[in-house]
């Protein structure tokens, strides 16, 4: 530890410091108790939680958790989400990353005010995109499918994705590809083989910010997606509420399982996923 | 005959370039310029969308003679301004002193860190219905916070009063958007190299000093583009309002968002001109006051860590 804070800490005083830490561990179950609220509720019936809403549940009914899964549609709202967020990535992947190389490494004139152009659309409302879009999907039936709401996805996810993308290959020595192009590659062939190999933690950095911010996206899916076989997961959770209405016991399980996935990858990546989505943030 | 050798070497370098170029670009016309600029022409137009077939008649500028008019927008543009304005100084505040705490790095903190960051990763939807949960009238966790120290004369339905729902919205994306100000502002304030701080402290500067003084300076840049982050985001603000209030009670939590949302396909699915014209307005406002941020903190570049 720095000295200047030892020293801070040394005169702080004892009393300060326990006031400091005790004020963060009640910001730290601010922030948390929210989530362990529902996890108590979804293992109590709606009978018990209306009579002692805060009780421990010492008698788990884990029977809530069967019963959503069975007799709601949350499967299909995971594969359907799966689809969407999975196919947006992977050819937000290869088209961003493609423009971002081009971007970094063959400039041309006016390629920099392509590219600010392109950038600047993250400030763009998605209702000044909606009702055009709504229009163009119909025209090429991709209305209420998940493969037109992908596409959508892509275009909306591009700009941050190249911006990530072209910091990170203007990082890479240009000695590399000098090499290679001595060696007869040509540039299709040095963007595969090895620029996209080098490019491996930006590219992961894309896919956690992409898949956060897309496996919880909800104004595109909502306005977009009609049909209940093609709900994805956030659609699926509004559906289930609405559906098990009053029905606290169930709709706490259903909400649980919404997001288990999601916190399960994050106990195991925490730092992969924090790193990440701060880098989109700032280069943003 | 150097000058053609060079000449069709730069037309092939453009040609790869523009290999490389046309999945993005296309992507990029399709899905935003085009879209962009029908909803910028929809403003001017009584758009009817009938089976599939839309008629078109010019109105200049009466659209927007309607948004200025419309009560209601008036309201919604109140109400999220209110948002976007409030957020930044309640989330990056907190977030930089979360971010002080942890910078000295005691036994709690990496398991805080991890902690604090965490409502970023939840779908804003199941967010809203929990947080809806907490604010219910009868059982709700802050009605029964309040009653247990004493204050119930404060009870109430949270979400059901024109007076308390925005705010308490606005508390609800302040839960979830600190933590993740606080890893930014984290990282800020650890790049600043420790003699600094140390020569700061030999001075005889207090530790409010210190970070008005030395800390607040060095990062500001890095504060400038959290406030624009945040502002912006506030200003889209759609997610939340859906699964909790959906504008209500009495338009109190109607953003620009939701009301154009409901105009241009909940209430009269046919016109979408109206609907365009207030999006466009609304997409104005935004880039000029974000240009206006952006001016009055100036020096802006980028953190790079």
């Amino acid at each position: 530890m720095n000295s200047w804070l030892r020293k801070y800490q040394q005169n702080g005083g004892l009393v300060a410091r326990l006031a400091e830490t005790l004020l963060m561990l009640g910001y730290t179950l601010f922030t948390f108790s929210p989530l362990a609220w529902v996890f108590t509720m979804s293992l109590k019936d709606t009978a018990t939680i209306r009579n002692s809403p805060y009780s421990i549940p010492l008698d788990p009914r884990w029977a809530n958790y069967t019963d959503v899964w069975f007799t709601s549609n949350y499967s299909q709202y995971f594969i359907n989400s799966g689809y969407a967020v999975g196919l947006a990535i992977a050819i937000l992947i290869v088209v961003g990353a493609m423009a971002a190389y081009a971007f970094a490494r063959m400039p041309f004139r006016g390629s920099e005010f392509i590219f600010m152009a392109i950038f600047a659309s993250i400030m763009l409302p998605a209702q000044v995109l909606l009702i055009p879009l709504f229009q163009l999907l119909v025209k090429y039936s991709l209305i209420n499918t998940l493969t037109g709401l992908a596409l959508v996805y892509v275009a909306v996810q591009l700009p941050m994705a190249i911006y990530i993308l072209r910091s990170f290959f203007a990082q890479i020595p240009r000695e590399l590809a000098e090499a290679a192009r001595m060696d007869g590659c040509g540039e299709w062939k040095i963007f595969w083989k090895i620029m996209m190999p080098i490019a491996t933690p930006a590219i992961s950095t894309i896919l956690i910010v992409n898949f956060v911010a897309l496996w919880n996206e909800f104004i595109f899916a909502v306005i977009f997606i009609q049909d209940e076989s093609k709900r994805t997961l956030p659609l699926g959770v509004m559906k289930f509420v609405g559906d098990v209405y009053e029905d606290l016991g169930h709709m706490a399980a259903g909400l649980v399982i919404s997001i288990i996935p999601v916190l399960l990858l994050y106990v195991f990546f925490s730092e992969k996923f924090i790193k990440g989505m701060s880098a989109g943030a700032v280069k943003g | 005959m150097k000058s053609v050798w060079k000449n069709r070497k730069r037309l092939r370098a453009i040609n790869t370039a523009a290999l490389f170029l046309t999945p993005a670009l296309l992507f990029y016309a399709l899905f935003i310029v085009f879209p962009l600029l029908q909803s910028l022409v929809f403003g001017f137009f009584k758009v009817d969308i009938l089976g599939g077939e839309a008629t078109y008649h010019f109105v200049g500028l009466d659209n927007y003679r309607a948004v200025i008019d419309d009560t209601v927008f008036w309201q919604a543009a109140k109400n999220t301004l209110v948002w976007a304005i409030t957020s930044p100084f309640l989330e990056i505040p907190v977030g930089l002193l979360l971010a002080l705490y942890l910078q000295r790095g005691t036994r709690l903190t990496k398991f805080m860190r991890v902690l604090w960051f965490m409502p970023v990763l939840l779908p804003q939807i199941v967010v809203g219905i929990i947080w809806a949960w907490i604010y219910n009238s009868e059982w709700g966790a802050l009605n029964q916070i309040l009653k247990t120290i004493g204050l119930e004369s404060w009870m109430r339905a949270w979400l059901g009063h024109p007076d308390t729902a925005l705010p308490a919205l606005i508390v609800v994306t302040t839960w979830t958007w600190i933590g993740f100000n606080m890893i930014i502002l984290l990282a800020a304030v650890s790049s600043i190299p420790k003699d600094l701080l140390e020569a700061a402290r030999l001075d005889g500067a207090t530790r409010v000093q210190v970070l008005r003084r030395v800390i607040i300076p060095l990062i500001r840049p890095v504060i400038a583009n959290l406030m624009i982050l945040c502002f912006i985001g506030k200003m889209k603000v759609f997610d939340l309002i859906w699964a909790t209030t959906q504008g209500g009670p009495m338009w109190s939590t109607e953003t620009v968002a939701t009301y154009t949302v409901k105009r241009a396909f909940y209430w009269n699915t046919f016109e979408k001109g109206y609907p365009s014209a207030m999006a466009t307005t609304w997409f104005v406002i935004i880039m000029a006051i974000s240009l206006l941020i952006t001016r009055a903190m100036q020096k802006k570049d980028t953190l790079e860590y």
